[in-house]
C-alpha cells in the first residue's frame, strides 16, 4: 500500500499491484483484496490507472480460479492485466476481449516478430527490457498497433528476464498460494511460478569458476542496473507508449524519487527540453544484488 | 522396427563436432548453436557448412533439423532467415525455434516447414502449447520446469508430440552477455575458443557448467531409470543434451540410451550395470532428475546402483 502511494504521489500515470498469489513480487509486496479496493480508490483521485499484475504461471485449477475472479476485479476498477504466459493471455483474451492485456516482460519479447505475435494473440501492450534500444524499438513501431512499454529502470541480470530457472534448479520451496480456495500451489525459487522476490538470487552467491578443473577466481555472475533517464527523449521518439519502472520490491522511501527522476525527464522531453535535469538515482548495492 | 518406435536425437554446433561425432545411436540431429551468435562456426552462420551437415546427416541415415537463437534481436532476423531458406533449400526436416517471433517468421515465410517449438520457448502450460500449435507448432518441448506430471498431462490435453530430456546437461538460462571475454587476456585465450573449455561454476557441492552466455545444469539429467514410465506416457521424441560435449559422450551416452529405449520399448526392460558405467564416466559432477519429480532440479531421485551411488544424493 505505502510502495503504492508512493509511486502515485511522485507522479506515476499507472501502477501495476499484486494480488495475493498471483505476482512476481512475492508474499510481502502482494496486496490483499481489501488493500486492492484501497490502492484503486487512491489512484481513482489521483487520476492513475492500476492494472493487476498476474505474472506468475498458475496451472490448471488456478487458471481457472483466476478467470472466475477476474469479472469482479474488473468491476472494482482495474484498467488491465499484466501476464506472463502467452498461452494465458490468449485465453484471457478470448474470454474478455475488452481488457487491455499487457505482455509482461517475462514473455521475453525481444524483436519485431516477438512483439507482432503478441499482438496478434491478444496484447495490447507488450514489453521489453531496457537493454533494447531506441533504434531497435523504432524499427518495431511501424509493424505494430499495440502499445510498446519499455522498463528502462531495472536491474539488468545475468540471464535474461524470463528465461532463466537457475534457482529452482538448485531448491523450491512450494507454499500454498494465498487467497486460493483449493490447492493452489506457490513455487517459491521458480521465477516463474512464484516470486521473483525470493528466488534464491543463485545468479549473486559468489561461485569459484573452474577452468579444466582448476580453480581461477571466485565471482559473481554479471548484474547491473539499467537506468536510462536521459535517452528517455530517444525512447519516446522511437515510439514507445509506456515507461516502465521496476519497483517491484522497493521499498516506498526508494520508490519516490525513483518516479519522480523519470516524471522529470518525461516532462521535460514534453516541454521540449532536454533532459538535463534529472537527478541522479543509484540503488544502493544491497538492492542490486540482494535485496529484492 | 525399433527404429520407428521413437526418435532419439541430439544438438550439434559445427560442422567440426558433427565429423567427429558418431551419429549412429541417433535417428535425428539439430544443426546449430542457438546461445552464440560467436559460438565457433555456428551452423547458423555458416550456411555453407550448413549445407554440408543437412547432406552429412542424411548420408549417416539421420533426420536433420535446423536449431535457431534462443533470444534474438531484430538484427539477428536476417540471418536467420538466411538460414531457414538454406535448411529450407536442402529439405531439412524440422526447424527449431525457441522464441515468439522465429515461430511467426517460419509460419508466415516458410509455411511449408514443420516448426519444433524449443525449450527455451517458454512453453509452461497447455494453453501456451495450443497457441504455438495455432502457429503451426507440430512438436513442443515443454519448459525444463515442468514435472513429469505436468508434462503427461499437457500431451494428453493437447494431444502434440513432446520431445522431452532424458540426459545431459540442462539448459538453465540464457544471457546477452558473455562474460568469458573478460578472461582472454588474463588466460590467453579468445573467443571462440574460451567457451569450449571444460568450464563450471562451482560452490561447495552446487555446480553448473558455464558455456558464456549460456549456464547448464552442472549434473547431467538422467532418465534411464524412468524410460518405461516415459514410453508407457507416450512419449517418443527423446533428447540427449550434448552440445557442450565431446564426441565420446555423444556416442557412449547415445549408444545406452538406444540400446535402452530399445529394451524399453520392447516391453523388457533391465539396466545393465554397462550403461551405469559409461554414464558414471561421463558425469563429472554427478547425476539429476531435472523437475521431472516435481523437486528441485539437481536432485536424484530412484533406487540407482551402487555404481554410481557415491554421486547421488539419495531422497527416496
Amino acid at each position: 500500500m505505502q510502495a503504492a502511494k508512493a509511486g502515485l504521489d511522485a507522479g506515476a500515470d499507472a501502477i501495476y499491484v499484486g494480488l495475493k498469489g498471483w505476482s512476481r513480487g512475492g508474499a510481502r509486496g502482494e496486496l490483499t483484496p481489501r488493500e486492492l479496493e484501497q490502492v484503486l480508490v487512491l489512484a481513482r483521485q489521483k487520476g492513475a490507472a492500476v492494472q493487476l499484475a498476474l505474472n506468475t504461471i498458475p496451472r490448471g485449477r488456478e487458471i481457472d480460479y483466476l478467470l472466475e475472479r477476474l469479472p469482479e476485479l474488473k468491476r472494482w476498477g482495474i484498467t488491465g492485466v499484466i501476464l506472463n504466459d502467452p498461452g494465458i493471455l490468449a485465453y484471457i483474451h478470448r474470454c474478455f476481449p475488452e481488457l487491455p492485456l499487457t505482455a509482461s516482460i517475462g514473455c521475453g519479447a525481444l524483436n519485431v516478430d516477438d512483439v507482432a505475435l503478441l499482438e496478434e494473440i491478444g496484447a495490447s501492450c507488450i514489453v521489453l527490457p531496457g537493454t533494447v534500444h531506441p533504434a531497435e524499438i523504432a524499427e518495431m513501431r511501424p509493424y505494430v498497433k499495440a502499445q510498446i512499454e519499455v522498463m528502462i529502470h531495472m536491474v539488468d541480470e545475468f540471464h535474461q528476464l524470463g528465461k532463466c530457472w537457475m534457482p529452482s534448479y538448485f531448491r523450491t520451496n512450494p507454499s500454498p498460494m494465498p487467497e486460493m480456495p483449493a490447492d493452489g500451489e506457490r513455487l517459491t525459487g521458480s521465477i516463474k511460478r512464484g516470486g521473483a522476490g525470493v528466488c534464491f538470487k543463485v545468479c549473486q552467491h559468489p561461485w569459484g569458476l573452474y577452468l579444466n578443473g582448476q580453480k581461477k577466481e571466485e565471482r559473481m555472475l554479471p548484474a547491473r542496473q539499467v537506468s536510462r533517464a536521459p535517452e528517455v527523449g530517444a525512447y519516446l521518439d522511437a515510439g514507445v507508449d509506456v515507461i516502465k519502472l521496476q519497483g517491484r520490491s522497493l521499498p516506498p522511501e526508494l520508490i519516490f524519487p525513483m518516479v519522480r527522476r523519470f516524471r522529470m525527464a518525461i516532462d521535460q522531453v514534453r516541454e521540449g527540453r532536454q533532459v538535463l535535469e534529472v537527478p541522479p538515482f543509484e540503488l544502493p548495492p544491497s538492492w542490486v544484488v540482494v535485496g529484492r | 522396427m525399433t527404429q520407428e518406435l521413437f526418435e532419439l536425437n541430439m544438438a550439434i554446433s559445427n560442422m567440426k563436432d558433427l565429423v567427429a561425432s558418431d551419429l549412429s545411436p541417433y535417428d535425428a540431429v539439430y544443426l546449430g548453436n542457438l546461445y552464440c551468435r560467436d559460438y565457433e562456426a555456428n551452423f547458423l552462420e555458416k550456411l555453407d557448412d550448413l549445407r554440408a551437415g543437412i547432406r552429412h546427416c542424411r548420408e549417416a541415415g539421420c533426420k536433420v533439423y535446423l536449431t535457431t537463437y534462443a533470444a534474438p534481436r531484430n538484427y539477428f532476423l536476417p540471418q536467420i532467415r538466411k538460414a531457414i531458406a538454406v535448411a529450407t533449400e536442402e529439405g531439412v526436416d524440422a526447424v527449431e525455434a525457441h522464441n515468439l517471433g522465429v515461430v511467426r517468421i517460419l509460419r508466415n515465410e516458410f509455411p511449408a516447414l514443420s516448426i519444433h517449438i524449443g525449450g527455451f520457448a517458454n512453453v509452461y502450460t497447455d494453453m501456451g502449447a495450443l497457441v504455438l500449435r495455432d502457429y503451426g507448432g507440430t512438436r513442443v518441448t515443454p519448459n525444463y520446469e515442468l514435472s513429469l506430471e505436468e508434462i503427461e498431462g499437457m500431451a494428453h490435453s493437447t494431444s502434440l508430440p513432446l520431445e522431452i530430456l532424458v540426459h545431459g546437461k540442462m539448459p538453465l538460462g540464457i544471457s546477452d552477455y558473455c562474460f568469458l571475454l573478460e578472461y582472454e587476456k588474463a588466460w590467453g585465450m579468445q573467443c571462440p575458443d574460451l567457451c569450449q573449455q571444460d568450464l563450471f561454476l562451482r560452490q561447495g557441492d552446487w555446480a553448473m557448467k558455464s558455456t558464456g552466455k549460456g549456464v547448464l545444469s552442472g549434473r547431467d539429467v538422467c532418465m534411464l531409470e524412468y524410460l518405461p514410465r516415459l514410453v508407457a506416457g507416450g512419449f517418443r521424441f527423446f533428447r540427449i543434451e550434448a552440445i557442450s560435449e565431446d564426441p565420446a559422450y555423444r556416442r557412449d551416452i547415445g549408444m545406452v540410451y538406444r540400446e535402452a529405449l530399445e529394451q524399453a520399448f520392447s516391453g523388457v526392460y533391465e539396466i545393465r550395470e554397462a550403461w551405469w558405467q559409461k554414464i558414471q564416466a561421463h558425469a563429472k559432477v554427478g547425476l539429476c532428475n531435472g523437475f521431472y519429480f516435481g523437486q528441485s532440479g539437481q536432485l536424484y531421485i530412484g533406487s540407482q546402483p551402487p555404481a554410481v551411488s557415491h554421486q547421488l544424493r539419495v531422497i527416496s
